[in-house]
């Protein structure tokens, strides 16, 4: 039977190995996806996994913190807010007495009111000082979701809680 | 019978709850007592997250997890993770855009590296890496057993998100359904507005998914079908004439 009448042999042959191509992509897709999650990481998070430090944590170590900048968090003390032609200024509330002045610099956010917590980027004036230069003003809202009633009363500060 | 049922009124049982979670978050639903009319957000924003974190993600890896496993390994599970994870990349997209157009104007910035934020936005990116294995891998076994792995991997990150709000100190809000003391902290005709929203989102990836599974199984029958065509014509080229 010649070469040219002979049938092709079309069994099912088992895989070959993976290619070495094959491997050196994958290991190429790896390396790729490790430096981009390394990028986003750098974003401030592996110097600190918490976004900022709250008033009662900053005034307990105060000494610690100096003028450096930095996230603070604390609850708008109603009745100190004071609208500035650069800003606000008001009084950043932690646990029981502990306080801190805050003179923010910059358009505050939309729900930017009394009672509510912030989260206040800046930076203390001095090394001792309890006055906090901020440059921006974030809201962190809360968890809770409650339908707003148009009779409910509101407080001469403004609050309706 | 049944399952053919189901299928048939899936698509039309999705769009209706779309459909009411659209009409009852924008209309009949009232304005919240802090955030005003920005918090009907959340009746699309949670539902989408949903969805991208636990119900695509989880099914991706549920499938990885039967591919690997030898009594249930198959190329359908291989197909249903692929697809999955395809669908969870569009829903982790929507996750982060509703997030930032929420947070504009609620936080007063677009984006803040936070721990959440951070970590979801990381999900992308390895919901993408996934996507990027599988086009670096010719071999079909070989690309679904590394994908596996890597999806069974990634899904690490899942649970870093979920708690991301209660170990660390973040600017996201932390649960509000899913809280640590089961303590459900929206009530009333918001609260039910939001189950429907999840329930809806939840049946439009399935939707999806099953899309997409239809999609990938007639590519791959036509990718069969081209190379039975290549191999009759290779035979016609060998036969005497």
């Amino acid at each position: 039977m010649s070469s040219a009448e002979a049938p092709l042999d079309l069994t099912p042959v088992a895989p070959p190995r993976s290619s070495s191509r094959s491997r050196w992509r994958s290991i190429g897709v790896l390396v790729a996806l490790a430096l981009a999650i390394l990028a986003l990481l750098s974003q401030g998070i592996l110097h600190s996994l918490n976004y900022f430090e709250t008033v009662d944590q900053v005034l307990a170590k105060r000494a610690s913190f100096g003028t450096e900048t930095m996230r603070l968090e604390g609850v708008v003390k109603p009745g100190t807010i004071s609208r500035t032609s650069s800003g606000a200024s008001f009084t950043l509330e932690g646990s029981g007495t502990k306080q801190v002045y805050v003179d923010a610099h910059g358009s505050p956010p939309q729900l930017f009111q009394a009672d509510i917590p912030v989260v206040v980027v800046g930076h203390f004036t001095s090394a001792t000082s309890l006055t906090f230069y901020g440059t921006q003003i974030l809201v962190k809202h809360t968890a809770s979701y409650i339908a707003e009633h148009p009779q409910r009363v509101r407080a001469p500060n403004g609050t309706t809680r | 019978m049944t399952k053919q049922l189901a299928q048939r009124l899936l698509g039309p049982v999705t769009l209706v709850l779309l459909a009411l979670t659209i009409w009852l978050g924008l209309w009949v639903t009232p304005p919240d007592k802090i955030q005003g009319q920005l918090a009907r957000l959340v009746y699309v924003h949670p539902s989408v997250a949903w969805v991208a974190l636990y119900v695509s993600f989880g099914t991706a890896t549920i499938a990885s997890a039967l591919y690997l496993w030898k009594r249930t390994r198959s190329m359908v599970m291989d197909r249903v993770a692929h697809c999955a994870m395809e669908v969870s990349v569009v829903f982790i997209a929507l996750t982060l855009t509703t997030g930032s157009i929420w947070g504009r104007p609620t936080w007063g910035v677009w984006w803040a590296w936070d721990a959440r934020l951070t970590s979801t936005a990381i999900l992308g990116v390895l919901a993408l890496g996934y996507l990027a294995l599988r086009r670096a891998n010719d071999d079909p076994t070989l690309r679904a057993r590394r994908s596996a792995v890597f999806a069974i991997l990634a899904a690490i990150n899942v649970p870093i998100i979920h708690f991301s709000v209660d170990w660390w100190k973040t600017l996201h809000q932390g649960a509000t359904v899913f809280t640590a003391n089961r303590t459900l902290l929206i009530h009333g005709i918001q609260a039910w507005t939001l189950l429907i929203s999840f329930v809806g989102f939840t049946l439009l990836f399935f939707w999806l998914l099953r899309a997409r599974y239809r999609l990938e199984v007639r590519r791959e029958s036509v990718a069969s079908a081209a190379l039975e065509e290549a191999l009759l014509a290779r035979q016609r080229e060998g036969a005497p004439t």
